[in-house]
């Protein structure tokens, strides 16, 4: 048979695409289904969140943080009062703390369940995402009580948390973990051995562990790679040493693995949750912080674990009541540098379930 | 099927009964507006509402509302989320794509007039309807999954309302 | 270690080219001059004691009369971290690129370069990245920047 004559094509992913998770734009050069070269174009949903925080106060930059990371929203109020909590040394209340771990935690489900209903979307199975959504409608309950809101909370606050819990939080929440660690089970059913969920994933986008740690990679995405590594236990913060819990971690790096990982943290957070809950002590929930909340002058940079890796913020501040700089650091950042390494050479359908199994979402891209 | 079976033992009874006499154009904005067929156009935050209303809770297809990938098979751009200086050319080019007639719905506060980013940002569009022709606007910041719905009722009542030849002079 | 072992293994180490300060809270921050950034980099990573092998932020701070690269960098096997900046002239900002020891500043570097204005030296993709295609204004990250469309938020 005669050499079929092929040539290079360039196809544009993006910047509205499903499989994308927002606005990112993919340049491939493809070879029929073959990846050749991929070049990311970012910047559709940059708002200038760092622009903004100048020209706002200390409490009023929580809010416009909100907007950076919304899918966890409450890591991104927490890790802003841990840098400016640092530079002012204030200390928190006990009873602040606890509920700061419970909200972080039910936080981190509510995006799990999210990416575990997307990514099966991506990948075609369009029933996980009506099962994950529906367990987290009552994360989001338990939210809505508490500070209002369902997605941008403004509910850790400088020295502590806004207000109380209500009366009816306690006996929901201990509910709502139940019911989720009931649900594991169905959730790992539906996928973990189906054959087609095997297939699209398992040794598919493979991360040596060398390249994630070069690149920036972090949490999840990371442990799945055989990294131990999780700012929770490696750089202590808030009351996470009092709790009997574990890092999850997996070898292979691949996009089976990162996805096993997720599912491993929904039972550990499940785990720290009931533990909050059994030792949440009374007492004030927020400490004597001045509404002309005036730091001294210094700079820090502070980093919590989120759903996505390592969400941090440097704040500089110069003795007014506005920090002259606030710099953020989401880890989908990282995590969409390394997409041209280790999708290059793989198809296209591949590249789909990559994108989604390192959970990118564009809003801590592009800021 | 008990509609089919019910309404001729009903219409039977009426003199002339089987026959119902109507207007062209209730019957075709009827169609319309019950089979509204919406753009995954998510941008930032208020995607994951539009996400939420889409999924087991709120469930948007009872008010026939179906999440196309394509903009040459929607019917309704639901614009949820920022809208960036970068981004608007791609808005536009989207609602060219799609075909008469169809409507959009600014979803949340950046949409209607820049939102919280209103001040100190140089990269937001300051609302997307000099860009794009709106027809309903949802406030909040994100909008709750029953304000999309019942921005979606309100849009439903403005289909029927309208006249067959409106959207031949847009 | 504990921050103020760090902060002595590192001035023993590499006193003579980086300088405490003390306007680092929690985390020790150290100063570099620019020519010395490279080497100092990579003895930050190659150590076996330090071995700061992650790279974690890279922020520019316009001082107005001097730009601030303020470096955030830790150690997956050590488990701690240190931040360090590099000083830059106002007038003519300029920084080598640090991608060929972490490879993960790639992008920050862009984005410095983008917002800022600053060149980076030896870098090999300074495309527009966060800005529109057909953006003319300027790097709007600095402090006396403005355009006419820009608002500030009026003081109450």
């Amino acid at each position: 048979m005669p050499d079929l004559r092929t040539e290079e094509f360039v196809v544009n992913m993006g910047p509205h695409h499903p499989s994308t998770h927002g606005v990112c734009r993919l340049i491939l050069t493809m070879d029929g289904e073959k990846v050749l070269k991929i070049v990311p174009v970012v910047g559709y949903l940059h708002r200038s969140l760092e622009k903004i925080c100048e020209n706002r106060t200390y409490p009023q930059c929580i809010p416009i943080l909100d907007r950076f990371e919304y899918v966890t929203a409450m890591s991104c109020n927490y890790v802003f009062s841990l840098a400016a909590e640092r530079l002012a040394e204030i200390e928190v209340p006990e009873r602040a703390e606890y509920l700061r771990v419970i909200m972080l935690e039910l936080n981190r489900i509510a995006s799990h369940l999210i990416f575990y209903g997307v990514t099966a979307m991506d990948i075609g199975a369009l029933t996980p995402f009506l099962y994950g959504l529906r367990e987290r409608e009552m994360i989001m309950d338990l939210f809505e009580m508490t500070c209002g809101q369902r997605l941008t909370f403004n509910y850790i606050r400088i020295g502590g948390v806004a207000k109380d819990i209500p009366a009816e939080f306690i006996p929901y929440c201990r509910k709502t973990v139940s019911v989720i660690r009931e649900k594991l089970n169905d959730y790992e059913g539906l996928l973990n051995e189906n054959p087609i969920w095997l297939v699209r994933n398992k040794n598919i986008g493979v991360l040596p562990p060398d390249v994630g740690i070069a690149y920036g990679v972090s949490g999840p995405s990371l442990r799945a790679s055989g990294v131990d590594y999780d700012l929770r236990r490696d750089d202590p913060y808030s009351i996470y040493d009092r709790f009997d819990w574990k890092v999850a971690t997996r070898s292979n790096g691949d996009c089976y693995d990162r996805y096993l990982v997720r599912l491993d943290e929904i039972k550990q957070s499940v785990r720290i949750i009931e533990q909050a809950l059994d030792g949440l002590p009374e007492g004030p929930v927020k400490a004597k912080v001045s509404p002309n909340f005036k730091p001294p002058e210094g700079e820090t940079y502070a980093r919590v674990e989120n759903s996505r890796g390592e969400l941090g913020v440097y704040i500089q501040s110069d003795g007014t009541k506005k920090p002259y700089r606030v710099k953020t650091r989401g880890g989908s950042f990282n995590q969409l540098q390394v997409l041209p390494v280790i999708g290059t050479g793989g198809l296209i359908a591949d590249l789909v379930a990559i994108f989604a199994s390192l959970d990118i979402i564009l809003p801590e891209v592009d800021r | 099927m008990g509609l089919i079976k019910k309404v001729p033992v009903y219409a039977e009874r009426i003199p002339g009964g089987s026959l119902v006499l109507t207007t062209l154009e209730t019957v075709l904005h009827q169609g319309q507006a019950k089979s509204l067929w919406y753009l995954l156009f998510g941008t930032a935050c208020c995607a994951i509402e539009l996400m939420c209303t889409g999924a087991s809770r709120y469930d948007f297809d009872r008010l026939g509302m179906i999440f196309r990938a394509s903009p040459r098979q929607a019917d309704l751009i639901i614009a949820a989320g920022t809208i960036t200086k970068k981004m608007a050319p791609r808005l536009r080019r989207l609602y060219d794509q799609m075909a008469e007639p169809r409507y959009v719905i600014a979803m949340g506060g950046c949409t209607i007039k820049g939102g919280p980013f209103y001040y100190d940002s140089y990269a937001v569009e300051k609302g997307i309807d000099h860009i794009v022709p709106v027809d309903i606007y949802i406030p909040g910041c994100p909008p709750r999954p029953e304000s999309l719905l019942e921005g979606c009722i309100h849009l439903q009542e403005k289909i029927k309302k309208q006249k067959l030849l409106d959207w031949q002079e847009k | 270690m504990t921050p103020d072992e760090l902060k002595d293994a590192v001035a023993g180490k590499l006193g003579d080219k980086m300088s405490l300060l003390d306007t680092g809270r929690m985390v020790p921050m150290f100063e570099i001059s620019a020519a010395n950034l490279l080497t100092v980099a990579e003895s930050l990573r190659d150590d076996a004691a330090l071995k700061f092998d992650y790279f974690c932020n890279l922020g520019a701070v316009d001082k107005t009369e001097r730009f601030e690269a303020v470096y955030s960098v830790a150690s997956i096997v050590h488990k701690h971290r240190l931040d360090f900046k590099v000083i830059l002239d106002h007038d003519h900002p300029e920084i080598d690129s640090v991608q060929e020891i972490w490879p993960a500043a790639n992008w920050y570097e862009r984005e410095m370069w983008e917002l800022f204005g600053i060149n980076i030296r030896n870098h090999h993709n300074l495309t527009r990245f966060l800005l529109p295609d057909d953006w003319d204004q300027g790097n709007p990250m600095r402090r006396d920047w403005d355009a006419p469309d820009f608002e500030k938020l009026p003081e109450l």
